[in-house]
């Protein structure tokens, strides 16, 4: 199979180079080549995602199954809101974590036994953390956006003037919306695998991981945003800052050594 | 072609004088078809708030009559001394006539620059020139390819591109902070001319609840009858402010109405809820200081114009562009006129020359009959329609050159002696 990371990381790439010009000369053709090379990179990581079926338990494979999610993500956009600078939001993120996961490409563990009949729970923490991490992720895009629209309107610009992004009020919606979904995922997702835990060989180390503190950080985080934004009424402008936070422990987390990874991966 | 525009715009005379000469409808009609009939020609009137022009046009070889004429003619019409407009009316003959329509349409030649209003205007001259008979061939040519250039401008440039009301303006900056209007609701405090122009453009976001206040009840209840809202007591603003979403404040008052201690208050009852707030009164009806950028927005007129002008600059930036759009397509209306013009000469010019070569091949072909062969007989047919060709060449580009130069009747009657075809 030839196709590789790098295939659909300079299909990304080019789209958002493509993005870029299309901001300072708003052609049609810009943006059509834009969305071609996106359709690309995407087409051949999902071909890539078949062949290989990356263990979303270990770094590499949760961020190249993020990447796909979010290059969806941005393919919607794209032709939903073809006026808007979108895929200059989504695109820098796709390409980090596509460029993340090449730097954790080493790791050759497979799917299959993570999905076996064996490990049902196993695969539905897994698919649930990785839900909470899409939501964690498009909550942090438009917290990006929503910064950027509410300086803009803070300074009083012409909205004809720099980037056309959606309102303040559906960027707030969407940040809402993802870490309102994120949360009970990763909820859920947490208990299945501190169910898990007593499972693995060393249940000392498992609970000690930097992947479970990381993860349990995050649920602190999303519960604080959620307590800030409910209880506290705390404005978006602020929870859009702390949004932040929680991405970037998300990607610490993602790229941590997964403690059933390590146990399962050897069976 | 042989055409003249006349007219006087905001460039050469005053609102004033542009008042007196301004034609309505049936005025408007009516001197179409009297300039028509009195000249012998083509004629249409465009006349707007920022313009009133004449547009006459005739066969080549004909004078058309000049701005003194025209000056007698539209002072005859308003009973105005024809010395009082003359000194402001700018004439423009042939080429020049074509591209100042163009750029007319194509909204170069306004106030504003890329105002949509302009192309709508042009189209209704020029409509109601032939409705009333007194527009041809040229003139509806002509308004045919004005609206092909505005909308080629339109499309192919960002000129006409964001609002430059201050209340279309307002209305953006609304929709920048808010998406559902279904669930809003707009206050109104005061009710000023341009606020109630605004409120027109807010309602047509269809918001779920208007709310309207003002010192006077009766003014409240007259502007909530118009907008469709409810009037809520002077005393209750505090209370409307924590409720509202969107206000829009126009008041007369000399002093501020709301100030950044009193909406302190006022803002921590909102539970962080966003609230834009319109302050087009002068002076401002809100101190400044309550924009945070983060849950309240304040616009004030300054502000809104600011942006206004920042679209305007923004729309300047496509100038060039436009005019290079409105040099082009007046050259290609230049080029298929003359075409259709000169089209019935070179026709004549082509049968003249068919003719005098059938003259010439037909005996010649006869008396070499069975000396050659077929193959032989058509390379000799074909040498012949060859030379007819470049022979002809030469006369058909250096009358299209001279029709897109304004030397055409001079070529197109000395092509006719040259080669006899009267």
């Amino acid at each position: 199979m030839g196709i590789t990371i790098a295939c659909f990381g300079l299909s990304y790439l080019t789209a958002l180079g493509l993005e870029l010009a299309r901001q300072a000369r708003p052609v049609r053709s810009l943006r059509i080549a834009s969305l071609v090379f996106g359709m690309a990179g995407l087409f051949a990581q999902t071909i890539f995602l078949i062949y290989h079926q990356p263990n979303p338990a270990i770094a590499f494979g949760s961020l190249v199954l993020l990447a796909w999610v979010l290059a969806v993500f941005y393919l919607y956009g794209a032709v939903h809101y073809r006026t808007q600078a979108w895929g200059l939001f989504v695109l820098p993120v796709v390409v980090l974590l596509v460029g993340l996961s090449f730097v954790f490409q080493g790791d050759s563990e497979v799917m299959g036994d993570w999905f076996s009949a064996n490990h049902f729970w196993g695969s539905v923490h897994g698919m649930l953390l990785l839900a909470a991490a899409v939501g964690i992720t498009v909550g942090f895009l438009a917290s990006v956006m929503y910064l950027v629209q509410a300086r803009r309107l803070r300074m009083k610009r012409s909205p004809l003037g720099g980037l056309r992004l959606l309102s303040l009020e559906r960027l707030e919606a969407m940040n809402r919306r993802a870490i309102n979904l994120a949360f009970p995922m990763l909820t859920v997702g947490l208990l299945l695998g501190f169910m898990r835990l007593p499972a693995v060989g060393d249940a000392n180390a498992g609970w000690t991981a930097a992947k479970v503190l990381g993860t349990l950080g995050l649920w602190v985080v999303a519960l604080v945003l959620l307590y800030l934004r409910y209880g506290a009424h705390v404005p978006p402008r602020r929870l859009a800052i702390l949004t932040f936070a929680a991405f970037a422990l998300m990607l610490v987390t993602l790229v941590a050594a997964h403690p059933f990874a390590t146990v399962e991966g050897t069976r | 072609m042989n055409l003249v525009a006349v007219g006087i715009s905001f460039r050469s005379a005053s609102v004033d004088l542009r008042e007196r000469i301004a034609f309505t409808e049936p005025k408007r009609d009516q001197a179409s078809g009297d300039l028509a009939s009195r000249y012998g020609c083509e004629a249409a009137v465009l006349s707007t708030c920022n313009r009133v022009e004449l547009y006459l046009a005739r066969p080549e070889g004909e004078a058309l009559p000049d701005a003194n004429l025209l000056a007698e003619f539209l002072g005859e019409y308003h009973s105005i001394a024809p010395s009082d407009i003359r000194p402001h009316l700018i004439e423009k003959r042939d080429a020049e006539g074509v591209r100042h329509l163009f750029r007319v349409a194509a909204s170069l030649d306004s106030l504003i620059v890329g105002e949509g209003q302009i192309a709508g205007q042009v189209k209704t001259t020029f409509e109601a020139a032939r409705a009333v008979g007194s527009s041809g061939p040229f003139l509806n040519a002509l308004y045919q390819h004005a609206q092909k250039t505005a909308k080629r401008v339109r499309t192919d440039t960002g000129i006409s591109k964001g609002h430059v009301s201050v209340s279309s303006v307002a209305v953006d900056y609304v929709r920048q902070v808010f998406d559902h209007f279904g669930e809003k609701t707009i206050l109104v405090i005061g009710a000023g001319k341009m606020g109630r122009l605004t409120l027109k453009h807010l309602q047509e976001l269809k918001p779920k609840k208007i709310l309207v206040t003002n010192r006077s009840p009766e003014k409240a209840l007259a502007v909530a009858a118009e907008c469709g809202g409810s009037a809520v007591s002077w005393e209750s603003l505090d209370d409307a402010l924590i409720q509202a979403d969107i206000v829009l404040s126009t008041t007369g008052a000399t002093e501020q109405v709301v100030s950044e201690k009193r909406y302190s208050s006022i803002r921590s009852k909102r539970h962080g809820r966003t609230a834009v707030i319109l302050d087009i009164a002068v002076p401002r009806d809100f101190d400044p200081a309550i924009h945070d950028g983060e849950t309240t927005f304040v616009f004030n007129i300054d502000d809104l114009k600011g942006i206004r002008e920042q679209t305007l600059a923004r729309r300047r930036t496509h100038i060039e562009r436009a005019e290079s759009i409105v040099e082009d397509e007046c050259k290609r209306f230049l080029d298929e006129w003359g075409r259709r013009k000169n089209g019935q000469l070179i026709a004549r010019l082509t049968q003249e020359f068919e003719a005098k070569r059938r003259e010439v091949i037909e005996p010649l072909l006869g008396r070499l009959n069975g000396k050659l062969t077929e193959k032989e007989r058509q390379e000799i047919e074909g040498a012949f329609r060859l030379y007819q060709n470049k022979l002809l060449h030469g006369p058909i580009t250096a009358l299209g050159e001279a029709t897109r130069d304004g030397n055409g009747p001079a070529l197109l009657e000395a092509v006719r002696r040259l080669f006899r075809l009267e």
